[in-house]
């Protein structure tokens, strides 16, 4: 598994990221980034309590549409959670593209990196259409959603906590 | 081969548990990511509960409801987040003791709890009197601020010693 990953991480420098990974890093945007010690843990801590909000939002809902927890009906209860969704996706992608600049080189060259995005888009589109999926099938009072929103709403969680753990993967990745 | 420890910590990290945690290459890693989901889903569901209480989300529905079916998840990820915390913490016990970040980290979960269980024994106890008024008492509203506050701090320091771990001596 490492030698893949590190033949992926070889692979990237051989493309064109390589020289647009350079460039940014040379950016007056990264420069502002490096040069000051707490921009990246500050910008850490939002990243990290936005995820919280989207794994949580995902779990309630989860645990609404399984009848396991929650008080409101689903509908409600998923209207609620997609505004926290949208809120702490918005907030994700931004400190996500802001740390960038703080090590572009280390982050686009490497492959923990790109599987994390992988799972990030799909995550993300998942989580959205999951609400939406949720809302719609309840529109009529309905307290029931299919089987197969049911399951996506597995996957979804077990996706997320795979981001969180690409996430962290990233720093140990081989470069 | 380990130096002879010259106090607790030392003696903590350099036991043959604190060892095996801090050699192998996966254990570190995996006790990480498992404190990292176990302490997102703390601070996520604490947050649902806070953020009613101080009037900005959920505006519509009980926060008695809402903490109902929060605390469960809150104290099931919080037990995962101390028992992982633990190992993480025996693999490197005297760089995290002489970290002021590790330190302001601890000493601000300690305020978060009692500012819980004051706000628990106090505010709460007539919360069917008031969960229906608009605005929430201020005692109460108080409390939901320190709490995010706190939480959004812990996270702060818990990022800062990643970044500072070692630089101290």
């Amino acid at each position: 598994m490492n030698d893949l990953l590190f033949e992926m991480t070889q692979w990237l420098y051989t493309t064109p990221l390589n020289a647009f990974a350079q460039g940014v890093s040379e950016s007056r945007m990264s420069e502002i980034v490096v040069s000051w010690f707490w921009a990246i843990p500050l910008m850490q801590t939002v990243h990290i309590l936005a995820i919280a909000g989207t794994l949580v939002a995902v779990l309630m809902l989860n645990l609404r549409v399984f009848g396991l927890a929650g008080h409101a009906t689903v509908q409600e209860t998923a209207r609620r959670y997609t505004k926290v969704l949208w809120w702490a996706l918005v907030f994700v992608a931004i400190t996500g593209v802001g740390m960038l600049f703080g090590d572009t080189v280390r982050n686009l060259l490497n492959s923990i990196f790109w599987i994390k995005m992988t799972l990030l888009v799909a995550g993300m589109a998942l989580a959205l259409g999951y609400s939406r999926s949720v809302v719609r099938q309840t529109a009529g009072g309905g307290q029931v959603v299919s089987a197969g929103t049911r399951t996506t709403g597995i996957i979804l969680v077990a996706l997320w906590c795979l981001i969180i753990l690409a996430g962290r993967w990233i720093a140990y990745a081989p470069a | 081969m380990y130096p002879e420890p010259t106090n607790i910590w030392e003696r903590i990290e350099y036991s043959s548990f604190g060892t095996a945690i801090a050699e192998s290459p996966w254990m570190f890693p995996t006790f990480e990511v498992l404190h990292v989901i176990a302490l997102l889903t703390v601070i996520g569901t604490i947050a649902v509960v806070d953020l009613r209480l101080i009037g900005v989300a959920s505006r519509g529905n009980r926060v008695s409801l809402i903490a109902r079916d929060m605390l469960p998840w809150t104290w099931g990820a919080f037990a995962l987040a101390a028992v992982t915390g633990a190992l993480l913490f025996a693999s490197k016990a005297h760089s995290y003791m002489i970290n002021p970040w590790f330190l302001a980290k601890m000493s601000l979960m300690a305020l978060a709890g009692l500012n819980m269980l004051y706000f628990h024994r106090t505010v709460w106890r007539t919360v069917g009197d008031w969960e229906l008024d608009t605005p929430f008492p201020p005692a109460a509203k108080l409390a939901g601020w320190l709490s995010l506050i706190f939480w959004v701090v812990i996270v702060f320091c818990a990022r800062a010693i990643g970044f500072t771990l070692g630089i101290y001596y």
